[in-house]
């Protein structure tokens, strides 16, 4: 199982949960199980051409996906993905 | 702009590099971060404000206030009041700060024509970050406001945010 850390604005598609537990051998098929369970959330994180939004990191353990093999990634049980929304602010 | 006990402290250099980042985007709205050890910084990264980039429904990030006047305006003059960092750039700088044994010290964006301080989008959104940045092992950062409210005077604040409310701690510019 991964461990999928949900942020703050995206807890609207996972019915407020912070933490989902899901299968997924790739970060890409991590991503379609997560949305067959939350359906929303990969509209949410890739544009209208498949790519992480551009102003989302999805990290492995830390590491961002975009600097490792991208949705190609592959995950292992145990593994930790956080999804988080890059700093923003207003006025 | 000294203090006995500074949270921070700017070498002149970035200080300088800061404002004139600021100056550049405007009237855009600037960001990026500082990192060193220590309450000291020792490197600037500059990131891009992708804003204008931003489709209706990614500017569904901002709260409904923002998200309101956001909506106003043309994509061309939202980064005049937001800004949004660009995550591969952020990420970037993380990866740069974590090869240098640097830590993350601050974020920091510009305000063209208000106050250095805190908008409530501001401290919505560093209280989102708060909720996964421990987990991620990154240590609290301070929010840096530059603000060119003055052109003849810009002003550099920062900011302690928890709890939803932020509190001004005292900055120090080195080596001027
Ligand atoms: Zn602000």
């Amino acid at each position: 199982m991964i461990t999928v850390r949900i942020p703050t604005p995206l807890r609207t598609v996972t019915g407020g949960q912070s933490e989902v537990q899901v299968e997924g051998s790739t970060v890409s098929e991590m991503i379609e199980k997560l949305a067959e369970v939350h359906p929303g959330i990969k509209e949410r994180l890739y544009d209208e051409r498949g790519e992480v939004r551009r102003f989302i990191n999805i990290y492995v353990n830390e590491e961002d996906i975009r600097f490792l093999t991208g949705k190609d990634t592959p995950l292992k049980d145990g593994d930790e993905v956080s999804i988080v929304p890059a700093i923003a602010g207003g006025g | 702009m000294q203090s006995a006990n500074p949270a921070l402290t700017i070498p002149h250099t970035i200080w300088n590099e800061m404002i004139a980042h600021a100056k550049e985007c405007a009237p855009h709205e600037c960001c990026g971060m500082l990192a060193g050890t220590d309450g000291t910084v020792l490197a600037h990264y500059r990131i891009t404000n992708i804003l204008q980039n931003l489709t209706d429904q990614e500017l569904s990030r901002f709260d409904g206030a923002k998200l309101r006047d956001l909506q106003c305006l043309l994509p061309e003059e939202r980064a005049d009041i937001a800004f949004q960092m660009d995550a591969r750039e952020m990420a970037l700088a993380q990866k740069d700060i974590r090869a240098k044994g640097f830590q993350l010290q601050a974020f920091y964006h510009s305000h063209t024509s208000s106050p250095a301080r805190p908008s409530q989008t501001d401290i919505t959104i560093a209280m989102e970050f708060e909720s996964y940045r421990e987990k991620l092992g990154i240590p609290q950062p301070l929010h840096i406001i530059i603000s060119l409210a003055d052109e003849d005077r810009p002003d550099i604040k920062a900011f302690r945010i928890a709890d939803h409310a932020s509190v001004e701690v005292p900055l120090a510019c080195e080596g001027k």
